[in-house]
């Protein structure tokens, strides 16, 4: 029985690429992932949204009404529904001048209990050193 | 020898970070080591058979087909990316498999490496 | 951690690469990333061949982009694809793209 991390550190702005949407869908594909494993294998994903990343963590995104997608926002509901450890880098929304209320910071209108974390750059670091793949997005 | 891991999600064509995946794929399985590679987003395209070869274009079906046959290169498309794009089952190009998500992240699991690419 | 970071673009590398720490990081310039060894950009050097002893730029991406080994910086290592499975696998823990 083993568990392997993943970190999925997502940098890179929404909806333009569809590569933020792919990280959290692909994090979120970790509980459908045993059906490849042996009996008691995990995969346990971290999300963390860093650099100019942090700006797909904003509330009140309009994808559906305007795109007919589901939003980013949505996605990370979701990740949060499904107990996903989700991280917003503490430097870079100050460094773009976002505050905590501007974020999605719980899933708890769709019946989640997790919570999103704020924390300083140094923790997403641990994460990524505590984790046995990086993926970059 | 080791099992390295790549996601790759750049348009064929449109993007020569497809080619560096086949590519490094290549120079990994001639040491002896196996790859997995797993498109998704814009990189389905790959799984498409029937691609023409011309000079200003990147091809990659043969060389695709070729790692296949060494029996040490396994690519996946994401399913769900490649039939949003219109790509069917049927558009498959031989031994090229389709998969969810979830096929990525078990091959991270057991692999030494994992190298994400990611999109354009 | 041993980390090896290839680089694949001439823009907006500072960011990431200037939070990243790891006990031995290895830069690895691809695609777009190899101006960074070749180009000097108001006569200067890129500030990210500072950031680590451990760089490597792809030749064959080099050479697709008109330059020759003797025009990069000479702190850079010019390394094939086989090269680079050698690095993948046998310098560093984890690899990431940027």
């Amino acid at each position: 029985m083993a568990t392997k991390k993943l970190a999925f550190v997502v940098k890179t702005l929404p909806y333009k690429t569809e590569a933020s949407r792919l990280a959290l869908t692909h994090a979120i594909a970790s509980q459908t992932v045993e059906i490849y494993l042996a009996d008691g294998d995990l995969v346990e994903p971290v999300v963390a949204f860093c650099g100019d990343g942090v700006l797909n963590c904003l509330k009140n995104q309009k994808a559906m009404n305007l795109y007919g997608l589901t939003s980013i926002e949505q996605h990370l509901k979701n990740s949060l529904l499904l107990d996903l450890k989700v991280l917003y880098c503490k430097e870079d929304m100050e460094r773009l001048g976002i505050s905590e209320d501007s974020l999605i910071m719980d899933a708890e209108d769709i019946g989640g209990e997790t919570k999103a974390h704020i924390v300083s750059f140094s923790e997403i670091q641990k994460e990524m050193e505590s984790s046995d793949h990086l993926l970059f997005f | 020898m080791g099992k390295l891991t790549m996601g790759c999600f750049s348009s064929l064509v449109g993007s020569l970070s497809l080619d560096f995946a086949v590519k490094l794929t290549d120079a990994a399985v001639k040491k002896g080591h196996k790859v997995d590679l797993w498109v998704s987003g814009n990189a389905t395209m790959l799984s498409k058979k029937g691609q023409k070869a011309f000079k200003d274009y990147s091809a990659l079906e043969k060389k695709i087909q070729e790692l296949l046959a060494t029996g040490n290169f396994q690519v996946t498309a994401c399913e769900a990316c490649a039939e949003a794009r219109g790509y069917r089952k049927e558009d498959t190009m031989e031994g090229f498999k389709r998969h969810s998500m979830d096929w990525y992240l078990a091959s991270c699991f057991s692999a030494d490496r994992v190298l994400h690419i990611g999109g354009d | 951690m041993k980390l090896g970071v290839l680089v694949s673009d001439f823009r907006n590398m500072d960011d990431i690469l200037s939070k990243l720490t790891a006990d031995k990081l290895g830069i690895i310039l691809v695609s777009n990333g190899v101006y960074h060894a070749a180009v000097k950009e108001g006569g200067g050097a890129s500030s990210i061949l500072g950031k680590s002893p451990h760089l490597y730029v792809l030749s064959e991406d080099l050479e697709t982009r008109g330059f020759s080994a003797e025009q990069i910086d000479r702190r850079v290592k010019p390394v094939t694809y086989s090269d680079l499975v050698d690095l993948i696998f046998n310098e560093y823990e984890k690899v990431i793209w940027v």
